[in-house]
């Protein structure tokens, strides 16, 4: 086989970024912007957005941020449309998107990696308890260090 | 021949049942009235329920100066489309440079620096160190590398736990963050490495944690 030169390697790793944006990122975040427009018009968001004003007020967010967890659990991808999307409606603005994104990766796509790591890398049962808890544990703790962060800005 | 005929008589049993799924009825009413525009003209919470709404608007040129092909006051999957567009070339750009530091041999490095820091870390052997580099950018190439090891007996039941609740909080964070983060990153405050590093440390804490528990609390045997 041909040793590749630099120049194959870039090029090979920016049409796989494009095979990523384009089947990974753009229908995750048509997804997010529906989604987000539905909350929207129905007037769930805003109710969303009284309920869970007093939980996210601790971390400086505003209620509706609540959907950008909730939605990290299932799916990082999905979690960062709906920021994207609530940053483009005025929903949270730049400090507590800053807040938000590091907790979504910390604790993001836990459903689906029940399967996708727990499931197969053959962890024992007795385990799954204790490693699931501690990635929400993370998450909150993202949220803590960067409202923190973002006050000394 | 055989599947086929098998899949003939699973649709035959499908028919034979005639009845209609709960699911079924309720999907196809709603795109009956999200597709028939019905829903256009009426108020407040019914355009949830119309295409157009949910097709949204792109934006549009406010400010010539300032303005992207994105435009500004934007909104439904019109818009989602163009943000997903505007971080096609950045997501391109890390992809590339990621794939060079890997080919060069850049991740062997990473790799050779970590083997000897894992036990102080984290408690695990150093054997693991290919893995977790591989688990920092593969969800699955990660998890199944840490099957591999166990079935080959180089880590123990607790060391896979260990080496698994890293892997699962933050799961693939490098290309995840560097990909999917780049929705907000123009909007973010921090240098972006902040957030990445961030969530670095918490994986060592979170295995750290799951280290302490385990020897504590937990008996080696099943």
């Amino acid at each position: 086989m041909k040793k590749k030169n630099i120049i194959e390697m870039f090029v090979e790793g920016a049409r796989k970024g494009w095979s990523i944006a384009i089947n990974g990122l753009m229908p995750n975040v048509i997804l997010a912007f529906a989604l987000i427009k539905i909350l929207e018009v129905t007037g769930a968001m805003a109710f969303i957005g009284d309920v869970f004003a007093p939980v996210m007020g601790v971390f400086g967010l505003p209620g509706q941020a609540i959907m950008v967890s909730v939605t990290a659990l299932m799916s990082q991808g999905g979690a960062v449309g709906v920021l994207a999307s609530l940053l483009t409606d005025g929903g949270v603005d730049a400090k507590q998107a800053t807040i938000l994104l590091p907790a979504i990766f910390a604790s993001g796509g836990q459903l689906q990696n029940l399967g996708r790591v727990l499931g197969t890398s053959g962890v024992q049962t007795k385990y799954y308890g204790l490693i699931f808890g501690m990635s929400i544990i993370n998450g909150i703790i993202a949220l803590t260090v960067m409202s923190f962060v973002v006050k000394a800005l | 021949m055989n599947m086929e005929e098998k899949q003939k008589q699973e649709v035959q049993k499908e028919d034979d049942k005639g009845r209609f799924s709960l699911a079924g009825i309720i999907t196809l009413l709603l795109a009956v009235v999200i597709f028939s525009g019905l829903m256009a003209s009426g108020k407040g919470w019914s355009t949830a329920f119309d295409f157009v709404t949910l097709s949204g608007k792109f934006g549009t040129m406010k400010d010539a100066t300032t303005a992207t092909f994105m435009g500004a006051g934007g909104s439904g999957a019109r818009a989602g489309f163009l943000l997903a567009l505007s971080l096609v070339p950045g997501v391109m750009l890390a992809m590339g440079i990621v794939s060079i530091v890997e080919q060069t041999g850049g991740l062997k490095v990473a790799q050779k620096l970590l083997t000897p820091l894992l036990r102080p870390l984290m408690g695990l052997p150093g054997n693991v160190s290919l893995a977790l580099i591989s688990s920092l950018q593969s969800t699955d190439a990660g998890a199944g590398m840490t099957k591999d090891l166990f079935d080959e007996g180089l880590i123990t039941e607790k060391e896979r736990a260990i080496f698994v609740q890293f892997q699962f909080t933050g799961c693939a964070v490098i290309n995840n963050y560097l990909t999917l983060g780049s929705m907000v990153f123009a909007n973010i405050l921090v240098p972006i490495s902040v957030p990445l590093v961030l969530v670095l440390v918490l994986k060592f804490f979170a295995a750290n944690v799951t280290r302490f528990v385990i020897n504590k609390f937990y008996t080696e045997e099943a």
